[in-house]
């Protein structure tokens, strides 16, 4: 099962792709998170710490640097340069971006083709996506089973929520599941509906213990698992588990 | 003054940018304000009505540079007349210029955005301040959208994926024509956070925008902070940052 997490910046995708990553582990899944950010930090919120977070290397930078002589299947690239955390969740970064004028990172490894090309993986992969919309444009017509479309109820972050949605609903690339962040009240809730009607929504209400898991750089499900951020979370890890029900 | 603001996503580089436009151009100057995010975001902050006008084709045309097939202005437009063309004019007289939207399959606007480059990269110096939105990480600011920025502004939280994000942004430094980088520490709740923001990223930390609630809030409306709370402690922050920036680009 492929599950793509998109957004704004800061609508937070990394948070939610770590715990639904982590999520899908504990219930016995082989899971892959898979980072697909250029700028990438899901080893924070999984739980890797700082250090370990900023020496991943991604596969792209290894091929480039020809730590990775003859390339084999993408599968077998993850297989070697992904790191095992907690969980058991194997955590592989697509394509860091770490120096001024690199190659073109649309060309060889991107995370539209990983995904594509991992029709066979056993388990569950999650992608979480570079903020904005480039990388659902680049998929062409190639689904995933569910993607996560995380959005506060901001009116910056619902335009992007509302783009995204279109675009996977005319191409068909997967069940939509809204993640409405950071909800405050019913307002805010009220504010994602009437942007995305039609459409499953999880509500994850807005949760200091998580904004507190971010400054101090831990996993929210190691530093407060019991918080009802953190909870609703993993609800909507296993709402995506289950079959689609109607909004 | 020419200045690009980057950062992770969701640090406040819009929030920032868009309310720094409007008080530069309180203070006189002539502020294109322009939003090279295929998404749109700049244009809620600055309070201008939700457009996606880019570049429009009638204004490019496809020619050949060191091999290639590209995109430039049509020949006899001037980035400044395309600049007084397709702009949108927001509230204080601030000039919006936004990159052609993301639409369609991959490609569709390609010539808008090299056009968008044009226009940014060709505007004249004399007469003209501008303000940069750039996209959140570090894909656009390395591939040299910045490139008409004499300082870059990385906006920064004091949380550790910000800062690794900082840190990253940071070697921008060391391109060739480099700019003059600096951060500004963005929703700081201690004073201490700004020495976070200057020890985690190594860059010289020229002003701190603290957590606000009226950010927040009007992000929900949709409104500019500007409009919604003039007198949040952000705006008075943020028209610090103006002072000092002006003070720092007329020194040689």
């Amino acid at each position: 099962m492929k599950v793509a997490v998109v957004g704004k910046g800061g609508s937070g995708k990394t948070t939610t792709s770590a715990v639904l990553a982590r999520t899908f582990a504990r219930s016995g899944l082989a899971t892959l998170a898979l980072d697909c950010d250029t700028n990438p930090n899901l080893g924070l919120s999984l739980g890797y710490g700082e250090e370990a977070t900023e020496k991943l290397v991604g596969v792209r930078q290894a091929l480039d640097t020809g730590e990775e002589g003859h390339a084999g299947s993408m599968i077998e690239l993850i297989d070697r340069f992904g790191v095992d955390g907690p969980d058991g969740v194997r955590l592989a970064i697509v394509s860091a971006i770490e120096n001024p004028e690199p190659g073109c990172p649309c060309c060889g490894v991107s995370p539209e083709r990983l995904l594509a090309d991992m029709d066979s993986v056993e388990g569950v992969v999650v992608a979480d996506f570079e903020a904005g919309l480039g990388t659902i444009i680049r998929m062409g017509d190639d689904p995933v089973d569910v993607v996560v479309i995380v959005a506060e109820p901001t009116a910056k972050s619902l335009e992007v929520a509302r783009r995204a949605a279109d675009l996977v609903k005319e191409r068909g690339l997967g069940r939509v599941i809204v993640a409405a962040n950071r909800v405050r009240d019913a307002d805010d809730l009220a504010r994602v509906r009437s942007v995305l009607p039609d459409l499953e929504v999880s509500s994850i209400p807005d949760e200091p213990a998580i904004t507190r898991a971010e400054r101090n750089g831990v996993a929210p499900l190691d530093s407060a698992p019991d918080a009802a951020g953190v909870r609703a979370l993993v609800e909507l890890g296993e709402r995506v588990l289950s079959s689609p029900i109607s909004a | 003054m020419r200045v690009a603001f980057v950062g992770k996503g969701g640090a406040g580089k819009s929030s920032i940018a868009g309310t720094f436009s409007r008080l530069l151009a309180r203070r006189g100057e002539r502020v294109l304000a322009i939003d090279s995010d295929p998404m749109p975001g700049l244009a809620f902050s600055l309070g201008v009505d939700r457009s996606d006008a880019g570049i429009p084709d009638v204004a490019i045309e496809e020619c050949v540079i060191d091999g290639r097939n590209t995109f430039r202005l049509r020949s006899g437009l001037s980035a400044e007349e395309a600049v007084l063309r397709y702009a949108d004019v927001g509230p204080d007289g601030v000039l919006l210029l936004q990159l052609g939207k993301a639409r369609g399959v991959r490609g569709e606007n390609a010539g808008s955005h090299q056009a968008f480059q044009h226009v940014v990269e060709g505007v004249p110096d004399h007469g003209w301040s501008i303000v940069g939105d750039l996209p959140a990480g570090t894909r656009q600011p390395f591939f040299g959208w910045g490139r008409f920025a004499r300082t870059v502004v990385v906006v920064v939280e004091p949380t550790p994926a910000s800062l690794l994000s900082g840190r990253r942004l940071a070697r921008l430094a060391g391109m060739p024509s480099a700019p003059r980088l600096v951060a500004v520490a963005s929703k700081t709740r201690s004073l201490g956070d700004a020495e976070l923001v200057r020890d985690g990223t190594g860059l010289p930390v020229i002003g701190t925008v603290p957590f606000d609630t009226s950010v927040s809030d009007g992000d929900r409306e949709g409104a500019a902070l500007l409009d919604q709370t003039p007198k949040a402690a952000a705006v008075a922050a943020i028209d610090e940052l103006v002072s000092t920036l002006i003070n720092e680009e007329e020194q040689p």
